[in-house]
């Protein structure tokens, strides 16, 4: 197994093992649970699958996974001191990070886009959607920007958690403050909002699924946002100090 | 030691969090053989420790292990290995998954067989397949030895590792050390016990309050230790006269009764546990107990720097 492999996997093994796990499965299961309320009361009148998926998964659940598999992909192995068996060993350190996003964000994906697919199919299903829209072509390309966005949050929320150990509160205001009231206000902000490149990804896949500021632009900021955090946990773990010295 | 060949080496090292002195211009270096970083909590071992095994940058200072500067130079780990103080193992891990984790990720040519070994060495085969999870405390410790001596490396940094060890167990560890040590290896360990490094240490760096209070071969800083001022607390049957006696001896410097207690400070410990049985005897006083009272290892450390 590569040592890439091998951090993987003792990660995905910590993530899994605990009852983290119970929670988040609770968390993803929340559009599928909705969905299947909207559809037993559907009502007379257009429903917007983009809109739904908009409301549910990439303004409250997606963010609220990731950040929670994002940060503890690594900085519960630094609070707790597992970590330093990992980093005490002749590795790059930007292999440990990459190892760290790639698993809080397949599991957030895992968890998120097949939520996603089988959330936007139950208001895909009913007759009365909005006229002009292709619900099932909308529903997937929201998915894919549901999966782009796992990764994007991960890689964000492993960086924030190694340079500060605060990191969900912190990764918990950027998506409540950041993205949820200041986007609002500050339109131009929105240009730094994973939320409105998944929307943006999705808009460009499928013009009638949702309405982003960025447009097609989302997948290149998507890319410059992803490969900016990878760089910064890289570097910040090279210089990471342990805590917890006398 | 100094030169090429030492394995670790501290050049007026420093090392402050905001304003608080962790560790304060210390220096030293050493080669093969156990050495014991001896201080009470909070001295600064663990900083030191830190600093060696490149997980702390020293604020001023030059730290090196094995030639190499260790802070941000992960490559260093080739010939270190590290067992830290905290416990935190993954616990849903065998104890032998986690050695071959480390076996694994330091890219020895065959893991599973280098894990045995280790395993073997710390004596830990019979809980091997176990998860972490189910060790007790010194077992955790075994572990955490075994992975960090997976590789065989050449520099051993330990940090408090008999903490939790029975004495059978401490036995063992002792003798592994002593092996590894023998086979031309560095091995630097933490303590603040001053049985455990005395039995262990070939030699020795004191720390207290950040600085190096005394370094270099254990019975020289025993004597140190021995023959420093002490106080002395005495109960006889008549206090006063036997305060006046002490006073005519020259180990004695002064002598105080308060609340019916004879309290004697004396210059030389040695001189006066030798001396006070005579100068009882010759005023005709009996003696009910004579205890010394600041044997603690804080008041021992604190005279050694005042000393420097």
């Amino acid at each position: 197994m590569t040592i890439f492999g091998e951090i993987a996997q003792i990660t995905l093994r910590a993530l899994l093992g605990r009852r983290r796990t119970l929670l988040m499965l609770l968390l993803a299961a929340i559009p599928i649970l909705v969905g299947l309320l909207v559809r037993a009361n559907a009502r007379p009148g257009p429903v917007d699958v983009g809109a739904f998926l908009d409301a549910i998964v990439i303004r409250v659940v997606l963010p609220l996974v990731a950040l929670v598999f994002g940060t503890a992909a690594l900085g519960s192995e630094l609070e707790d001191g597992t970590a330093v068996h990992v980093l005490t060993k002749p590795i790059r350190r930007s292999t440990i990070v990459l190892a760290k996003i790639t698993v809080a964000g397949t599991l957030t994906a895992a968890l998120l886009v097949p939520s996603t697919i089988v959330a936007g199919m139950l208001i895909a299903g009913l007759l009365n959607t909005r006229p002009g829209s292709d619900p099932i072509t909308a529903t997937f390309a929201i998915g894919l920007g549901v999966l782009v966005g796992s990764y994007l949050y991960a890689a964000i929320f492993v960086a924030l958690s190694i340079v500060t150990s605060r990191g969900l509160l912190v990764g918990l205001g950027y998506a409540l403050i950041w993205e949820g009231i200041l986007a609002g206000l500050l339109p131009g902000s929105q240009v730094f909002s994973v939320r409105e490149y998944v929307r943006g990804i999705a808009e460009t896949l499928e013009p009638s699924s949702i309405e982003s500021i960025v447009g097609s632009s989302a997948v290149a900021y998507a890319a410059i946002a992803l490969v900016a955090a990878s760089v910064i946990a890289s570097l910040r773990l090279a210089v990471y100090e342990v805590r917890g010295g006398e | 030691m100094s030169g090429p060949d030492a394995a670790l080496v501290l050049e007026r090292v420093s090392r402050w969090y905001g304003n608080v002195v962790a560790v304060n211009d210390v220096s030293f270096s050493l080669g093969p053989g156990i050495t014991g970083l001896l201080g009470p909590n909070g001295a600064g071992k663990t900083t030191i420790l830190h600093m060696l095994a490149g997980l702390l940058r020293p604020s001023a200072g030059r730290v090196s292990v094995g030639g190499q500067v260790a802070w941000r130079n992960p490559a260093v780990y080739r010939s270190v290995g590290l067992v830290p103080e905290r416990e935190a193992v993954h616990a849903f891990l065998t104890g032998r998954a986690f050695v071959e984790m480390a076996a694994r990720l330091q890219r020895l040519p065959d893991p599973r067989a280098a894990a045995a070994r280790a395993i073997t060495t710390v004596d830990l085969e019979g809980a091997a397949d176990r998860p972490v999870g189910t060790y007790s405390k010194g077992m955790r410790q075994r572990v955490k030895i075994a992975g960090a001596l997976v590789h065989e490396p050449p520099i051993l940094l330990l940090d408090e590792p008999f903490n939790g060890m029975d004495p059978r167990q401490r036995l063992h560890m002792i003798g592994l050390l002593r092996t590894m040590a023998e086979a031309g290896r560095a091995i630097l360990f933490s303590s603040h016990i001053l049985e455990e490094v005395e039995r262990l240490a070939d030699g020795v760096l004191v720390i207290h309050a950040g600085r190096l209070a005394a370094s270099g071969d254990f019975r020289e800083i025993r004597r140190l230790m021995t023959d420093r001022p002490h106080t002395f607390v005495v109960r006889s049957s008549d206090d006063r006269r036997l305060a006046a006696a002490f006073m005519t001896e020259p180990a004695v410097f002064g002598t105080e009764l308060r609340d019916g207690r004879l309290t004697v400070r004396v210059a030389e410990f040695g001189g006066f546990t030798r001396a006070v049985a005579r100068v009882a005897r010759g005023a005709s006083v009996s003696l009910f107990e004579v205890a010394p009272t600041d044997d603690s290892l804080e008041s021992v450390f604190a005279y050694l720097v005042s000393r420097r």
